[in-house]
């Protein structure tokens, strides 16, 4: 049974209904907005970009930069400092790493990335050795948070870089000179050689035609006779080529043993945690030298790890998950392969992982079992679910 | 090709609820979510040593364990209150316009009031005559809308059939003289995402008896342990879910749902959907044209997409007191005019006033010791950022920021040299994330002709059911009971075939 209508009797109802028949006349068609939302986010952030190597330049001895233009001809923009999640191929195993774009954001025609040997690395001595101009890769859109926040870094700034940890500081100091922004840099950059000093002549070229910027280069493993900065960067040498730190932004990026190094130095210097920008790492060489990491567990154990409704895997408790996942074909999404972007966030239905300090899981996640695979270590067998 | 009772396209609010009630009452459930984690607005996300809140300010309807509110049963039956911690708030909000008005008031009615009446003495009948109506309006529309009394007439609830559409600015005029006084009684507005002219009394009176009675609240771990916790439930109870998997394509033959397609490709059969995507998405976007009655494109085309926001999350390297921050919700700003900041969300024009929402001042656990956090926010509408070229996105978009944090700083001074961490979700951040056409976070405009008095949202096509903002008032306690209600007609749906 139905009640009676009671609708109509609303003061002002039927006036509105008249309004309503006004506004269908004059309906909005959004049948013309299809596929609308989807092409203005992709201007920003597609999900996924292809690229094509334009150029190869040979940086250093153990470095190179290509050059990545658009097929489809638009490129989307970036922050200085961000980076672009690069998909590879290698021997039947589908991987990607993070790299930073090491051109600026106002060079909207291509991406550069440059990218440096890593001696027992699988990606890189495939780009160095193999990659030439006209192959084509697939990789996620620009992210990341270590670029220049207006709204909290001030205008002084200092660059702690540490070998290839030069590539989103280069960015970031392209744009800078380049569009004439107020901001004044310092960089402190430290290489094991003076031959190893990535962008060397455009860093200097530009510190001589830019006020605000000021190079400092430092060689922990000098020829003898050589007249720089050596060692390491210390409170010491920061203090002596910066003069008054109190009113600096500092940002480091570099190899992990830097951070631990140089963030003591900030300390020393007294740099509050808000004037202290890092850029996350990826994983560490050795997890087991890791806080946290259990005792009696080793590196080369070996544990079973079942994919629900996917199949069974082998993993070594020394490699993140993510990686014994590629190597049996299980892709998760990726971006920072850090354990920041929470792309890959999957749940641990059992067992146990060791998850590095850095990791950043939400509160909530951590309560229900989510995991990020690309920063966490089987601790013995377990039981996930994508 | 696999086979599912119900598919339910996104893991949103109401999409969640539709979900883990569907699974609960048997049904073999698919819930398909385009992002990596469940929630839609309902989230967080991590700077540093911050885990930001994105959408929760305050959540409504909760009650407390002796005087329970209806979303405390709806999540008492969901099985998931258990598994939540809730923060009361003492405060409805602290309206501060420097150098006009500064002024606290509680969830608590007769405290409210005595606040009101000492800061505008001469209005002290009329506020009292206000809140009499309020609380009378609103005993009548609980009794005659939501407990559905099948005698409901215009004698019977003379109130309720009076005022429930006279729009909230002209019930204002008729008992007020300040604007002042206006203005913080109405301050609510943004909640709706209209100007008191545009808002029908009903919402107004509904927004502010509610928080009063039920008071405010926030929860544990963000508005994400909601999320979590309901997406727990849904697993448990034998539920699929499928994460960085959007739902591509609804298949419909004969005016009847018969499957989806996701973004993978996959084909899955189903007879049952339910939408959390929006019904322009899912209508535009996700049905072939063919399938889908014109009248339905007439019905949507005389609606407009509601606001999004423009938030700047703050992470301090302090406790809110050491910047003056004394309450969770505080509305600032230097204009006090609605229509002005109404007409100023069209545009990149720096916005006259916005919502500061520092959860840790309820709850001192929020974030971690020494430190917390704000959401700076002012809704907005999507169209002025998409005339701005890709290039000059970020510039942009910290531009404006700045002018949000330029006004915080009249409120709370040297609240920027505290600031450890900050990042800025523009509308186009909003439509990144939930897909929603103008980023929009509330569905579409809210105005009376909005209201479900004049439309009836059953979709044409048989098996298709929507939840979540776009069919219905947005906000949490709205959007989780929407599920809820949705999956109960696709059970009764199931039931009588």
């Amino acid at each position: 049974m139905n009640a009676r209508d009671f609708r109509p009797d609303i003061e002002g109802f039927p006036e509105i209904q008249g309004d309503i028949e006004v506004l269908r006349k004059y309906a909005v068609d959004y049948t013309t907005q299809k596929g609308r939302v989807t092409q203005i986010i992709n201007m920003l952030h597609p999900k996924r970009m292809r690229l094509r190597v334009s150029e190869v330049r040979q940086e250093t001895k153990t470095t190179k930069t290509f050059r990545l233009i658009s097929p489809d001809a638009y490129l989307p923009p970036f922050q200085a400092g961000q980076y672009i999640n690069l998909f590879v191929e290698l021997g039947g195993i589908r991987t990607s790493r993070p790299y930073s774009i090491s051109s600026p954001p106002n060079q909207t025609g291509y991406y550069d990335l440059t990218v440096r040997r890593v001696e027992d690395g699988f990606v890189s001595h495939y780009l160095l050795d193999e990659v030439r101009v006209g192959d084509e890769f697939e990789s996620t859109s620009p992210a990341g948070n270590f670029s220049h926040n207006p709204l909290f870094h001030g205008h002084d700034l200092v660059f702690l870089a540490g070998g290839s940890g030069i590539t989103p500081f280069i960015s970031m100091i392209r744009e800078v000179t380049d569009r004439g922004l107020g901001r004044n840099i310092h960089l402190i950059y430290g290489s094991q050689d003076p031959d190893d000093i990535i962008f060397r002549e455009d860093l200097e070229d530009r510190s001589k035609r830019h006020d605000n910027l000021t190079v400092s280069m430092v060689v922990s493993n000098p020829p003898r006779g050589y007249p720089g900065f050596t060692g390491f960067i210390t409170a010491q040498l920061m203090k002596e080529v910066l003069g008054d730190v109190s009113p600096k932004t500092f940002y480091l990026c570099g190899p992990e043993a830097m951070y631990t190094y140089c963030l003591k130095e900030l300390e020393i210097l007294g740099i509050p945690r808000r004037r202290r920008r890092t850029e996350v790492f990826g994983p560490p060489k050795d997890v087991m030298a890791q806080p946290g990491w259990p005792e009696g567990v080793s590196a080369d154990a070996s544990f079973k790890v079942k994919v629900k409704g996917r199949k069974d895997i082998r993993a070594r408790a020394g490699e993140p998950l993510m990686i014994s996942m590629e190597r049996a074909s299980i892709i998760l999404p990726a971006s920072c392969r850090s354990g920041e972007c929470s792309l890959c966030r999957t749940k641990l239905i059992s067992g146990k992982v060791f998850q590095p300090p850095g990791v950043k899981l939400r509160k909530s996640d951590r309560l229900y079992g989510y995991i990020h695979p690309c920063l966490a270590y089987p601790l013995e067998d377990c039981e996930i679910m994508i | 090709m696999s086979e599912y009772g119900v598919v339910v396209i996104g893991a949103g609010n109401g999409g969640l609820t539709s979900a883990l009630t569907l699974a609960r009452n048997g049904a073999k459930v698919l819930l398909l979510e385009r992002h990596n984690i469940p929630g839609g607005c309902a989230t967080s996300f991590i700077r540093g040593r911050f885990e930001f809140e994105v959408a929760l300010h305050q959540l409504s309807g909760m009650g407390t364990e002796d005087r329970p509110g209806p979303l405390r049963g709806l999540l008492g039956e969901l099985g998931v209150l258990d598994h939540l911690e809730f923060v009361e708030m003492k405060t409805l909000y602290r309206v501060v316009f420097p150098e006009k008005l500064d002024i606290t008031l509680k969830a608590e009615r007769q405290e409210a009031v005595e606040a009101l009446k000492a800061k505008f003495p001469r209005e002290g009948q009329a506020i009292e005559r206000f809140f009499d109506l309020i609380y009378n309006f609103c005993r009548e529309m609980v009794s005659m809308v939501f407990l559905h009394d099948p005698e409901a007439s215009r004698e019977k609830y003379p109130l309720y059939f009076k005022y429930a559409l006279k729009s909230s600015q002209s019930i204002l005029d008729e008992f007020f003289q300040d604007p002042s006084l206006k203005g913080v009684i109405s301050t609510y507005w943004p909640y709706v995402g209209l100007p008191p002219r545009y808002i029908p009394f009903s919402d107004l009176a509904m927004l502010l008896w509610a928080y009063i009675e039920f008071k405010p609240f926030h929860v544990k771990g963000s508005s994400q342990a909601i999320s979590n916790a309901i997406l727990d439930a849904f697993i448990r109870a034998g539920g699929d879910v499928r994460f960085n998997c959007a739902a591509k394509k609804i298949i419909v033959y004969g005016a009847q749902v018969r499957g989806v397609i996701t973004e993978e490709g996959d084909e899955v059969t189903t007879d049952y959907v339910v939408s959390n995507a929006g019904t322009l998405t899912t209508y535009v976007d996700l049905i072939d044209r063919e399938h889908v009655p014109a009248e339905q494109f007439k019905a949507l085309g005389r609606k407009t997409i509601g606001p999004s926001a423009f938030t700047v999350f703050l992470g301090f390297d302090c406790e809110p007191g050491d910047m003056g921050i004394e309450e969770t919700t505080n509305f600032i700003g230097t204009s006090m005019d609605p229509e002005r900041q109404y007409a100023l969300w069209r545009t990149l024009e720096n916005p006259e006033a916005a919502l500061l929402s520092c959860y840790d001042v309820s709850d001192p656990e929020f974030s971690a010791p020494g430190t917390s956090q704000a959401a700076l926010v002012s809704l907005q509408y999507a169209e002025p950022w998409l005339s701005i070229p890709p290039t000059r996105y970020n510039d942009a978009k910290y531009r404006y920021a700045q002018g949000m944090l330029d006004l915080a700083e009249k409120v709370f001074p040297g609240l920027s040299n505290h600031i450890e961490e900050a990042e800025v979700a523009t509308p186009l951040t909003h439509m990144r994330y939930l897909a929603h056409p103008g980023g929009a976070i509330y569905g579409f405009d809210q105005y009376a002709k909005d209201s479900n008095l004049f439309e009836d949202r059953r979709s044409p096509i048989r098996g298709l059911f929507f939840a979540g903002a776009w069919v219905g008032p947005a906000g949490f306690q709205t959007t989780l009971a929407s599920g809820v209600s949705a999956a109960r007609a696709v059970l009764k749906s199931m039931t009588k075939r």
